[in-house]
């Protein structure tokens, strides 16, 4: 088995073996609600991890996607306190617009050759401002949160039975996402440009395209989950996302796709997400003090990655070793 | 051997009713304030606490929200999925929260909100008057200043409805009573003491002439103290802060600030509980519409703040 297949299932057996513990720890947790919240947790993060672990496929990173999501609300909560458009034209409208700030990032990183962590830094700042200014204000120019009361808008944070949408939703984006990574001739470049950006191009990929295509997925995902998350909340605030940047970048990393690129894929991240919703989701139920919360929240990632960055050290020593052993053995039987 | 029988099955039977009535008078409340970092949400807790102290069959957690709406929404799930009894909350935002609200009630979980209220009916709102409040402080910084004279004002976050409420309050008693007085700036200094600095540093800078800052809580009032002494201006300018913590009362008694909106924390929080409690226990009954219960500010000034004993100090 591969390394990377091993490391996959030390992950699932600790997502069980934690599972299990809690269950036994906490009655209330082995229920369906509550195993259905938690799958909603992590599909609100997993969406923009998708879109995130593609960026770091390309060894590249995306600090936007908090505000993408800020900025997103916003367009939409405007659609409906001041137009009459029904939610199936606007949504179209928002996540076309965070495909184009997906462009707008992809643009400047492959015309001007700029980090990517600067660009969507900066991308980052001027939409946050940006959410503010187009917040929808009460009569005294203070931002009003709007109560969204849109029908057809709030059926994104209903159930289909007891399963959330943004559930199916997410499941059914990682499996297609997956396929493109891995059938497809343009998921192929995405691998390529994040291993070897000059070979790949010597060898004929347009990497400036494939990357301004990988930011544009990003910015899409942002928007997408943005649309479950204001109509799970039935409102819109000018802050939402922002922050949860790094839930995303734990999720992706814990998945198993690392900054340098080249490497990794969409059934990592979904593991990721999971495992980090159900650390989540578990320390609430221990009855732990708040302050003692977020430490050990931060102590678990800390761990699952040391330990996954010295297996896989182990694993390739390992694998080192044993081909020297087979080269000695090769050589003495010549 | 019937006989033994029929006690064994007498003795279970006792047993079980017993397991069954405990099982209903024991009771989870779950308190869920914006943030537990700061010290008026403290002081909630440890009124609740006490309300319930001598409640062996009641238990009490809280969590924290980390002053982010999804974040407390996902947390509000986590009390319901729980089977929490009631939960007490103080929403960051009302629209935001409003949906939980709504959720936990449905579930037959009575939720009282601290502060802040939804829009959508719910058990009960414990809340300070933020406009009133804040109508009060004007009124004195009025007086104080004669009716004229410059004033700034340090925001709570955009979107943050007690600190909006408190200022649309401020804002209302100066263009009714004093119209003389100006408003030469307001910004956001995020309910922060460093923040409340920083931006008080820049109000100092640009207005030579400052009488008056109203800061829309007690951490940012101290943040503009220290900006002011540092500048050598405390003299000239009057601050007034919101909430009433013990360390700014501290303050008010030196004359450093000069007065804030009081409110017994310790006691909003003992009445939520209470409330709850009622309302577990058959004492109360959940009405249709949500029952206000307004707990009056106290202006607290270098006069007045002997007036707050030191146990109502948080």
């Amino acid at each position: 088995m591969s390394v990377s297949a091993i490391r996959r299932l030390i992950l699932v057996g600790l997502l069980i073996s934690i599972g299990a513990a809690l269950s036994i720890a906490s009655p209330s947790f082995l229920t369906l609600d509550n195993l259905m919240t938690l799958l909603q947790e992590a599909s609100l993060t997993g969406i923009v991890a998708i879109g995130f672990t593609l960026v770091l496929i390309t060894a590249g990173i995306d600090m936007s996607i908090g505000a993408v999501i800020a900025i997103t609300s916003m367009v939409c909560v405007n659609f409906i306190s001041y137009t009459h458009l029904p939610a199936y034209v606007f949504i179209p409208i928002a996540l076309a617009g965070g495909c184009l700030i997906g462009w707008v990032n992809g643009f400047f990183i492959t015309y001007f050759k700029l980090p990517e962590f600067i660009v969507t830094l900066a991308t980052r700042g001027i939409l946050a401002g940006l959410a503010l200014i187009a917040a929808v204000k009460d009569d005294q120019g203070f931002v009003k949160n709007v109560f969204i009361q849109d029908e057809v808008f709030l059926s994104f944070g209903e159930t289909v039975g007891p399963v959330y949408i943004v559930t199916i939703v997410f499941f059914v984006l990682a499996f297609a996402t997956q396929l493109f990574l891995k059938r497809t001739r343009a998921g192929t470049n995405v691998y390529a440009t994040g291993a070897n950006p000059t070979a790949s191009r010597l060898s004929g990929i347009n990497t400036d395209r494939t990357l301004i295509g990988v930011y544009m997925f990003s910015g899409f995902c942002a928007a997408l989950a943005s649309i479950f998350l204001s109509a799970r909340m039935m409102t819109a605030m000018p802050d939402f996302g922002i922050g949860s940047e790094m839930d995303v970048i734990a999720s992706v990393v814990i998945g198993g796709t690392p900054f340098t690129g080249g490497v990794g894929d969409i059934w990592g991240t979904v593991i990721g997400t999971l495992f980090l919703a159900l650390i989540k989701n578990g320390i609430l139920k221990l009855g732990l003090s708040p302050y003692i919360q977020p430490i050990v929240i931060g102590g678990i990632i800390v761990v699952t990655v040391i330990a996954d960055v010295w297996y896989k050290g182990f694993a390739e020593k390992r694998a080192t070793r044993i081909a020297r052993q087979k080269q000695a053995l090769a050589k003495e039987g010549v | 051997m019937a006989k033994t029988k029929l006690m064994a099955m007498l003795t279970a039977l006792l047993v079980t009713a017993s397991g069954v009535a405990t099982a209903q008078t024991s009771y989870k409340i779950g308190y869920l304030p914006s943030t537990v970092g700061q010290a008026l949400t403290q002081a909630w807790r440890v009124g609740i606490e006490n309300a319930l102290k001598d409640k062996k069959n009641v238990t009490m957690q809280s969590l924290d929200a980390q002053m982010k709406a999804e974040i407390q929404v996902t947390m509000m799930d986590d009390f319901i999925n729980q089977g929490y009894n009631a939960i007490i909350l103080q929403p960051i935002d009302a629209a935001a929260l409003t949906a939980s609200v709504k959720k936990a009630e449905s579930k037959g979980i009575p939720v009282i909100t601290l502060n802040t209220d939804t829009m959508l009916p719910h058990a009960a709102c414990v809340t300070m008057d933020d406009t009133g409040a804040g109508y009060m402080v004007a009124e004195n910084v009025g007086k104080s200043l004669g009716g004229k004279g410059n004033v700034a004002i340090l925001q709570s976050p955009p979107g943050a409805q007690a600190g909006v409420e408190r200022e649309k309050g401020f804002r209302a008693a100066l263009a009714k009573q004093y119209p003389n007085i100006k408003i030469v700036g307001a910004q956001n200094a995020q309910w922060n003491k460093d923040k409340g600095i920083e931006i008080m540093n820049s109000f100092l800078q640009v207005n030579k002439e400052l009488d008056a800052v109203f800061a829309v809580n007690d951490n940012m009032a101290e943040g503009a103290m220290i900006a002011a002494e540092s500048a050598g201006r405390l003299g000239q300018i009057k601050i007034w802060g919101f909430n009433g913590q013990k360390s700014t009362l501290a303050l008010i008694e030196q004359g450093k600030i000069t007065g804030t909106a009081y409110t017994n924390a310790y006691n909003q929080g003992g009445m939520a509980a209470k409330y709850a409690m009622d309302l577990l226990t058959g004492a109360k009954k959940k009405g249709a519409a949500t029952e206000i219960i307004k707990v009056p500010p106290f202006a607290a000034t270098k006069d007045t703040v002997a007036q707050i004993k030191a146990e109502d100090r948080w």
